[in-house]
């Protein structure tokens, strides 16, 4: 170490600190962390230094967080519920009338329902399931699969608490294992 | 005397870039083992970990600026009676 090194290297001319210069010392280098550096240096040997700017932080964190995650997730699960009320649209007419035959106008307007109605709902439990799971993972600080389980609980008990206590309650555990089992294919996956 | 300012100064820097280096190595030995589970299969630090490494930061230089006041004023004491 070199301190030791000059200290055996200059006998002669050894460095005098007075005590209440060691203290001043002490407090200097352990007490302001923030005092203006001029040169920082980050030990090169794990890979490349790159010191980000302050907006590109702002833009990474933005994008990082759980609103914006819960809007992409609210947005997607748009689509896909479109996508899904298209499909399930075409099986079969979805209100009973009595008339035998409909107009192409009434079917594809009930088609459009059906397709907003399935897309809201599909948005609606992307963007809770994913803002909350995402809330949990920063509260607890860990990212493990018991996040998605604890997300799904919530929201399976959030939209199923329409209907009364009892289907919250089995709307929970259902939504849970759903989510737990999506998790565990997921990552078995990749 | 310049000379002796000049030794002094150095040592001072040296002290100081050995002091930053150790306490680095610590802090992301801790954080690490902290906050990062020991089996993974994402290269990708994800939320709940950037979160933790952040809290684990904050407390860390906390601790350390706390703990080495506190041992300050101890040697101050010893050294005060130490003098009489």
């Amino acid at each position: 170490m070199s301190v030791t090194q000059n200290m055996s290297d200059n006998k002669q001319e050894k460095r005098h600190f007075t005590p209440e210069e060691w203290s001043y010392l002490t407090k200097y280098f352990v007490g302001n962390n923030y005092r203006y550096r001029e040169n920082i240096i980050i030990p090169k040997n794990l890979g490349p230094v790159q010191i980000k700017t302050n907006e590109e932080k702002m833009v990474e964190s933005f994008f990082e967080s759980c609103f914006f995650k819960s809007v992409m997730s609210c947005v997607v699960g748009y689509g896909l519920g479109a996508a899904i009320g298209l499909f399930s649209s075409s099986m079969g007419p979805a209100s009973v009338t009595d008339t035998e035959t409909q107009t192409a106008r009434q079917v594809f307007r009930e088609m459009k329902t059906t397709t907003l109605g399935y897309a809201k709902n599909f948005a609606l439990i992307g963007a809770l399931f994913s803002g909350v799971e995402c809330a949990i993972e920063s509260a607890r600080g860990k990212s493990d699969w018991k996040n998605g389980t604890y997300a799904g609980a919530v929201t399976g008990g959030l939209i199923g608490l329409r209907a009364g206590v009892k289907a919250g309650i089995v709307g929970a555990m259902g939504f849970a294992a759903f989510s737990t089992a999506i998790d565990y294919y997921m990552r078995s996956r990749f | 005397m310049s000379q002796k300012e000049a030794q002094n100064m150095q040592l001072i820097q040296e002290l100081e870039i050995e002091m930053m280096a150790d306490m680095y190595n610590r802090l992301t030995a801790a954080c690490h083992k902290k906050c990062i589970p020991p089996v993974y299969n994402d290269a990708e630090i994800a939320k709940g970990e950037a979160v933790c490494i952040d809290r684990c930061v904050a407390k860390f230089l906390d601790i350390h600026e706390r703990i080495g006041k506190k041992l300050g004023q101890l040697s101050m004491q010893d050294e005060a009676l130490l003098k009489k």
